[in-house]
């Protein structure tokens, strides 16, 4: 094989795995947490009413997260198998060399320097979003925690901590998916495809350009020295179940992340708990006035004892029906007098035979009051005089 | 003889009949505007002919339930009425009374009387007869005691209520809860002593009486999840309202920063995208009350004290300690002085996002740079190295 189509081993199919299912869990999460965070953006809404709903969509985020902090425990484990039972260098710590290598790097760009700076297994790019990732991992965590389970939060902080780790959720959500957009979509999809998540490997030119002292390193034959079969089964006998227990510490801790306590009750709240109907006791309707306002007595004069002295003013309300109900019209005392259908309405001398004192006493729907009936028989009994 | 007796008895109905035709007609050729005459039509009785005898105070009449109908009509009060302004007789409603004696009614209790005019509103108003309402509801489900026109509106004092723009008339709104109250009174008793309620009875035309928040005569359910979801916006309306607002001091944020909190983000979600969804996340009402709404330094209900904030938290979050309430930001924007701690991290990523992007951006756009300025040397050399093989060949 020659130098130039020599592949160079970087990620192993586990660990390419496990950079699948963190690009499934960030991309879901970030799908579904920038929609809440910016909810009243139109695409915001498209996306929400695409995945179910504002309430699927947060069972979604919360799944992914949960997925999401255990691929970190898997990845812990991996790691400390590594660094505990094989010895392995940790080539993913920062060094100062990584910073000079940074400013190397911008200068090489700038046409400031001959040579690009000569970087190890995992370069400042690599460190600084695997860095950013534990950053940002840790810090979601403990804030999507808050938000999870405020009840509990408010116990062990002031309650303002609460909508100050929603900003800082959201805030760090922005930067982290805007640093992969930029940064990690630039330096590994956009200035040249970089296939080693996917195939594994490198070819020289790009191990020559990011990783030339791993470069060097390998084509020196120095492989990193694992551990002789015996060392490494003793270490086992200690690493695994240290391992184990802390599988399963974090397993519970997330089980009681998840139930840790009934947020808010499950029903909806009591609206109004007064009852809608209840009937006003009706206010009472006037009743007949003890005195009839049109009694001349009323008024503290002396009883009408002429038609036009008085009388009149008795039959004016008769006046609205009897302009011509039943023949009879009581405008004018000569229309009394000569009476409708059934007689005259006025007998001068003789209340019996008079239609108006039948009438009153009869069915008629409307009645004189008694005191106005009174003075009525009192004028026909003295003659029904006009004046 | 029998015979004569039965027509006359039926004359003044067929008259009447009659009459009501041509009064229907001149309507209808009035292009639905109510006008109608008391006068100069032939045979239909005056407005006169009717008070003469019902003007009297205390009239009743006993139905076969033992219940006394008030048939007296105060000509003073009526002479106020919006119908007696139009001129509209007693005859047009009352259109079976015609003479006397008045036939025979079949109701036997009040409300089966109240309901024989169930429609005659219909004749002039039938506008309002399309509107579907939670009354109309009701009373088409069967329940008789809903409410049918008249029983809001007495016809023989219902002023007018709009003036000559159609715009309410707000001495009339300030009176109108009166008119729920007859079926409501445990709602209206705690509506007035609310902060709506008591500047509403003042005469302020600002505030919200029942009608401002469930409508007028297109009355909606108020316990569906779509009333309860839109209801922010009802409360919005006047509350983001400057001008409004500006009068009382009070703030005009409440909305918007209700919206962009953890309940409001997703009740106005929810009213969004799907509108009849039921949810328990708070709304307005929840918090503030729903007719007994108080100032928010009311001793007894206001939420600025915490321990009533408390309590409105512990409705919905029975587990809630006292920090919980400052994890809502009662609709404050947070400063150095209110939620510090809120502030200060919106402000930290304020500089921090773009310090991370920047000193990526610079590093990926030298990047950007040296990869052009390579490609475009090696294309020139590419070029000077094909033009030196020409002259050499």
């Amino acid at each position: 094989m020659s130098e130039k189509t020599q592949r160079y081993m970087r990620f192993d199919v586990a660990q390419r795995i496990e950079h699948l299912v963190l690009i499934l869990s960030f991309t879901i999460l970030a799908l579904t947490g920038l929609p809440q965070k910016y909810s009243l953006s139109p695409v915001s809404q498209a996306i929400i009413q695409a995945l179910g709903g504002i309430e699927t969509i947060r069972v979604i985020h919360r799944t992914a997260a949960i997925v999401f902090v255990l691929e970190a425990v898997y990845h812990v484990v991996v790691l400390g198998y590594k660094l505990i039972v094989l010895r392995l260098e940790a080539s993913m710590l920062p060094e100062f060399k990584d910073a000079r290598d940074m400013v190397e790097w911008f200068l090489f760009n700038l046409g400031l320097r001959k040579e690009h700076p000569k970087m190890p297994r995992y370069n400042f790019m690599e460190k600084m979003e695997y860095w950013a990732m534990v950053w940002g991992l840790l810090l979601m965590a403990l804030t999507g925690f808050m938000l999870w389970n405020p009840l509990t939060t408010a116990r062990l902080l002031p309650g303002q901590f609460i909508p100050a780790a929603k900003a800082a959720h959201g805030a760090e959500a922005v930067l982290a998916v805007l640093a992969i957009i930029l940064w990690h979509f630039y330096n590994v999809h956009i200035k040249r495809w970089n296939w080693s998540m996917i195939k594994g490997t490198l070819s020289r030119e790009e191990m020559e350009e990011e990783h030339a002292l791993e470069l060097e390193k390998l084509e020196k034959g120095m492989t990193p020295v694992l551990p002789d079969p015996e060392t490494k089964r003793r270490r086992e006998r200690v690493y695994f179940p240290a391992a184990a227990l802390f599988v399963l510490a974090s397993l519970f801790l997330v089980v009681r992340f998840v139930t840790l306590e009934e947020t808010s009750i499950t029903t909806l709240p009591p609206a109004e708990r007064l009852p809608v109907v209840v009937r006003r006791s009706p206010t009472p309707l006037p009743t007949r006035p003890p005195t009839p306002t049109t009694a001349p007595t009323a008024e503290g004069a002396a009883a009408p004892t002429t038609w036009e002295g008085g009388i009149d003013r008795i039959f004016a309300k008769c006046a609205a029906c009897h302009g011509t109900a039943g023949g009879l019209s009581v405008k004018t005392y000569a229309d009394l007098l000569k009476g409708g259908k059934d007689g005259p309405g006025v007998a001068p001398g003789d209340p019996d035979a008079s239609q108006v004192v039948i009438k009153m006493r009869g069915a008629h729907p409307v009645k004189f009051s008694d005191a106005e009936l009174q003075q009525v028989i009192d004028w026909i009994r003295a003659g029904a005089p006009e004046k | 003889m029998t015979q004569k007796f039965r027509l006359m008895r039926i004359l003044p109905l067929q008259i009447g009949l009659g009459v009501f035709l041509a009064w229907l007609g001149l309507l209808i050729a009035q292009n639905g505007v109510v006008y109608a005459a008391s006068s100069g039509q032939e045979q239909q009785p005056g407005n006169a002919v009717c008070l003469g005898c019902h003007q009297q105070p205390g009239q009743t009449m006993t139905l076969p339930s033992g219940e006394q109908l008030y048939v007296s009509v105060d000509p003073a009060q009526f002479g106020k009425s919006a119908h007696a302004k139009a001129g509209v007789a007693c005859a047009v409603c009352h259109t079976d009374i015609f003479g006397y004696p008045h036939p025979q009614r079949s109701a036997q209790t009040i409300r089966e009387y109240t309901l024989t005019y169930k429609d005659t509103c219909k004749l002039c108003h039938a506008d309002k007869y399309a509107l579907d309402s939670v009354h109309r509801q009701a009373f088409e489900s069967g329940n008789e005691n809903a409410p049918i026109c008249v029983d809001c509106h007495n016809p023989h004092t219902q002023v007018q209520v709009t003036d000559e723009q159609g715009n309410l008339i707000p001495e009339e709104l300030g009176k109108s809860p009166e008119v729920c109250a007859k079926c409501h009174n445990a709602i209206y008793e705690e509506y007035i002593q609310s902060v709506h309620g008591e500047a509403a009875q003042q005469g302020n035309p600002d505030v919200p009486v029942c009608i401002s928040c469930h409508g007028l005569h297109k009355i909606e359910d108020p316990t569906t999840a779509k009333f309860r979801l839109a209801s922010p916006k009802l409360c919005g309306d006047c509350h983001s309202n400057q001008e409004m607002m500006a009068k009382y001091g009070l703030s005009t944020d409440v909305y918007n920063t209700y919206v962009s909190d953890f309940h409001g983000t997703t009740v106005t979600l929810f009213e969004k995208t799907s509108p009849d969804q039921p949810t328990n996340k708070a709304v307005c009402y929840d918090c503030h009350g729903v007719h007994s709404i108080r100032r928010v330094d009311d001793p007894q209900a206001g939420l600025e004290i915490k321990q009533n904030m408390l309590a409105a938290c512990q409705r919905c979050h029975p587990d809630a300690n006292e920090n919980f309430p400052d994890s809502w930001l009662s609709h404050y924007t947070p400063s150095p002085t209110k939620y510090p701690v809120v502030y200060y991290v919106n402000l930290f990523y304020k500089f921090f996002i773009p310090t991370v992007l920047g000193v990526m951006g610079v590093l990926v756009l030298s990047d950007v740079g040296r990869r052009i300025s390579m490609a475009v040397r090696r294309r020139s050399k590419g070029q000077n190295q094909g033009s030196k093989e020409k002259t050499q060949s």
